[in-house]
């Protein structure tokens, strides 16, 4: 148990060196800032010597080894650093931005996982023509990518239909008093954003639940407790639900805790498409800004985050197999 | 399968409608309206352009500083003419052109109610000394003094044409006694942080949806504000268009000339097609073999059929020029030296020799498919190396590259632009890569920026215009409009003379907020 303590520690070590090196590996300069996306155009007439007073404000003036222990220092504060991108904390950024992630990518996990399981065990349970045709729609949405699935649900259903909103993830200065939406109105407003976001991620998300499920299913198909089960008289669904599931159950709980870690990177394309300010929009515009502390600060979350799940599952099979030891 | 295919033609199916490209309406046609009386809101789509205070906006692209016009106003403004009198209602120039006093406006209040004064505006430029305002330089400001309340004198440390324009017209006066305390306005979002005397009054800002609530300042001391709410939302560029189209927005822009023909019979949604105050062009290293050699740099001019480019990238009539300074501007010199389409010209320059370029451009970019065969054919064989933005201007600042494909705007504005690109003292992206050592070109870039009259100054840019043209350490492939689709029953686009500040292609000038 230590020494699996002491390797988590070590990883986490090495994590938080990685992701101050990462993004300075990148070419670019925090202060070499492209229009977001809009006119192409730095216009601004920022002389030699502002430049270099900005770089001095944001110790990027300093070399590697002092910016990494001033990082460290700080980190060691709890404090995340100041945003160049956005001049604004980043644990402020960050604060704003997890909820949008987090509603987003649970929500669409829990639909994908329960969903995608059960499809996977009436797949395998009943077969045939039933069957394949889960296994094929399921596997034909994943290997499209996920841009493509997010870009056609925007174009038919916000663009074309109308039905959806074509971007963010709420209306922002609703008419009216703040809260007279009440707690319904304003659930209901994120719900209709977040429906085509969440959507994409599912369909991307389904397959694997399905063919992991349907996979353990069918090992099992044939074992003597199921033919035990429907010798007692239990009906189909009983059997199918009571005594395969359960068992094929674990591999598929693994799964979907390795999906919850990795929750906190955001889902980068999907909420680029549709403009949902998660973690994911907050990474790639800061990307493209080679905005370091913001950059060092998310791959420092969603990596802990993996790394958790990880040591959680480590410690969970530990508990269900002592035989493995360690 | 059947759902993937059936969700695909579902996707291409908007996608077909906006295909077909139209013949281009030009500026004059799509006239001015006539604003009505009241308007209660006018929604712009734009990205997140950070806090809105002078110290913490993003300078990374033109949406906060105009966003800042709103909020602040600066000594003078531009109309569609020129130069107009605005926080000052008047001022005179000494003989040598060191000195400027400005008369202030009476009766201009903060938004807080305070009366701006003349000590507000030397404050303004004696803080900006410390803690610079990334988008207008004030280095060229020796000092600011007050003579009275209403009067103040500007002291530059030599003559700077651009003055009125750049600085006088650029910078925004703040609130002495919001910031005479503030010690690090990086950080600061105290009180007042976003006190101006413009037009409107920061309500809210939604920092997690980049979105900014602006309300009509109704103390404003040039009449009544005629929009009662400003709003810019963080949109994505790609259903901006059709975000004004459903009515979720009432301002957007597209550098796509085919929307024109989109709208064209649209009662509603109309299209405003600015002048050509953006450029597409090769960032050349002069100092690099083979094309430290003219003829070399003349042969790739030649060899490309521009017109062509242009037509295929931007689906609109081709504005193609030899000058930096785009047709069109106050500044344009009609007459430099021309490189029309001439492979056979080009292989004569070449003599016979071949080369391969390498060519930085963005991953977006179209030109280069374009340019590749019309090179190939000279005998110039072009590599290009597809690089993100920042990348590109490390590699560009650092003289690394042959060739830099780069766009963006600003070039419709005050011309000293082409002085300081090369002499190497303007720090933004764009400015990068500018190799190119000439006395002659040196001695009248800093004539110019000097010149205390017009006519001299003119002929002083032109002339810097045909030596750009003949020994093109920069070749221009295109100028571009920007197509601004708008609620025609709701806002009236206005183009700015030179562009907004230094050359900016928003068409909501603060005066389409106010009476005239």
């Amino acid at each position: 148990m230590a020494w699996l303590l002491a390797r988590y520690t070590g990883l986490a070590n090495i994590l938080v060196l990685l992701n101050f090196a990462l993004p300075r590996l990148l070419p670019g300069d925090p202060l070499d800032v492209d229009s977001a996306e809009g006119m192409n155009a730095a216009v601004s007439t920022l002389t030699a010597e502002a430049r270099a007073q900005l770089r001095a404000t944001y110790h990027l003036d300093q070399p590697l080894t002092g910016q990494f222990w001033a990082y460290l220092q700080d980190l060691g504060h709890g404090d995340l650093g100041w945003s160049i991108s956005q001049s604004a904390p980043v644990s402020q950024l960050i604060g704003e931005r997890l909820p949008w992630t987090l509603a987003l990518m649970l929500t669409a996990l829990i639909i994908a996982g329960v969903g995608g399981t059960l499809l996977g065990l009436v797949s395998a349970w009943r077969g045939g023509r039933l069957d394949r045709l889960i296994v094929s729609t399921a596997s034909g949405l994943a290997a499209i990518p996920e841009f493509l699935v997010a870009i056609a649900l925007l174009l038919s259903f916000a663009v074309g239909l109308g039905w959806f909103p074509l971007h963010g993830g709420r209306s922002v200065f609703a008419p009216g008093p703040p809260g007279s939406a009440g707690p319904l109105g304003t659930f209901g407003d994120i719900a209709w954003h977040l429906t085509l976001p969440a959507l994409t991620l599912v369909l991307a998300a389904t397959a694997s639940f399905v063919l992991l499920t349907r996979g353990m299913v069918q090992a099992i198909l044939t074992a003597p407790y199921l033919t035990t089960a429907r010798a007692k008289g239990l009906a189909e669904p009983a059997v199918a639900l009571r005594h395969a599931f359960p068992n094929a159950l674990l591999p598929v709980l693994t799964l979907f805790g390795l999906r919850v870690g990795q929750v906190l990177g955001g889902a980068i394309v999907v909420e680029r498409v549709f403009a949902v300010p998660g973690l994911g929009l907050l990474a790639f515009e800061a990307i493209r800004a080679r905005d370091y502390p913001v950059l060092q600060a998310i791959f420092l979350l969603s990596s802990l985050g993996v790394l958790l799940v990880n040591l959680a599952a480590d410690l969970a099979y530990r508990w269900l197999e002592p035989r493995r030891g360690g | 399968m059947r759902i993937t295919r059936r969700s695909l033609a579902l996707a291409v199916l908007p996608l077909v409608t906006v295909a077909p490209a139209a013949s281009l309406p030009r500026p004059a046609v799509l006239a001015r309206q006539s604003t009505p009386a009241t308007i209660d809101l006018v929604r712009l789509g734009w990205a997140d352009v950070g806090v809105p205070t002078p110290f913490r906006v993003s300078t990374a692209g033109p949406g906060g500083p105009v966003l800042l016009t709103l909020l602040y106003d600066t000594l003078t403004w531009k109309d569609e003419e020129g130069i107009i009198p605005w926080l000052a209602t008047a001022w005179t120039v000494s003989a040598d052109g060191l000195d400027y006093t400005f008369d202030l406006a009476p009766g201009v209040q903060w938004h807080d109610g305070q009366p701006l004064t003349a000590e507000d505006v030397v404050f303004s430029f004696d803080y900006y000394v410390a803690h610079p305002y990334r988008w207008a330089s004030t280095a060229a400001v020796a000092s600011a003094s007050v003579i009275a309340p209403d009067q103040l004198r500007v002291r530059l440390a030599e003559p700077y044409a651009p003055f009125l324009d750049e600085i006088a017209g650029g910078v925004p006066i703040i609130p002495r006694h919001v910031w005479a305390g503030v010690a690090d306005p990086l950080t600061y979002d105290g009180p007042g942080a976003s006190v101006g005397s413009g037009p409107y009054m920061l309500a809210e800002y939604q920092s997690a949806d980049g979105a900014y609530q602006l309300i009509a300042n109704p103390g404003y001391f040039r009449g009544p504000v005629l929009v009662d709410e400003f709003q810019q939302l963080n949109t994505p560029p790609e259903t901006q268009i059709q975000a004004v189209q459903q009515g979720e927005l009432d301002l957007a822009y597209t550098p796509d000339a085919s929307v024109a023909g989109l709208f064209a019979d649209d009662p509603r949604v109309r299209v405003f097609a600015t002048a050509p105050q953006s450029i597409v062009r090769l960032a050349v290293n002069t100092e690099l073999a083979p094309l430290d050699r003219q003829e070399v740099r003349q042969a790739i001019a030649y060899a490309l059929n521009r017109a062509q480019i242009a037509t295929v990238v931007t689906r609109g009539e081709p504005i193609v020029g030899d000058g930096v300074i785009p047709p069109e501007s106050p500044w344009f010199n009609p007459d430099v030296p021309t490189y029309p389409f001439d492979p056979e010209r080009a292989r004569e320059l070449l003599g016979g020799e071949t080369y391969t370029i390498e060519m930085l451009a963005g991953p977006a970019n179209r030109e280069p498919e374009l340019m590749a065969p019309m090179l190939e054919a000279v005998g110039i064989t072009l590599v290009t190396e597809r690089v993100d933005g920042p990348t590109r201007t490390q590699l560009l600042r650092e003289g690394n590259f042959q060739l830099g494909l780069i766009q963006h705007i600003g070039t419709g504005g005050d011309p000293d632009f082409l002085r300081r690109w090369y002499a190497g003292e303007e720090a933004n992206d764009y400015a990068q890569g500018s190799f190119f050592a000439d006395p002659a070109f040196d001695r009248l870039a800093r004539e110019q920026a000097t010149a205390l009259d017009l006519a001299r100054r003119k002929e002083a840019v032109f002339q810097m215009q045909a030596i750009l043209a003949e020994e093109l350490p920069t070749i221009v492939l295109y100028h571009r409009r920007f197509y601004w689709v708008y609620d025609s029953t709701k806002i009236a686009p206005m183009e700015t003379w030179g562009g907004l500040m230094n050359g900016i292609p928003f068409v909501h000038n603060k005066l389409i907020f106010l009476p005239r």
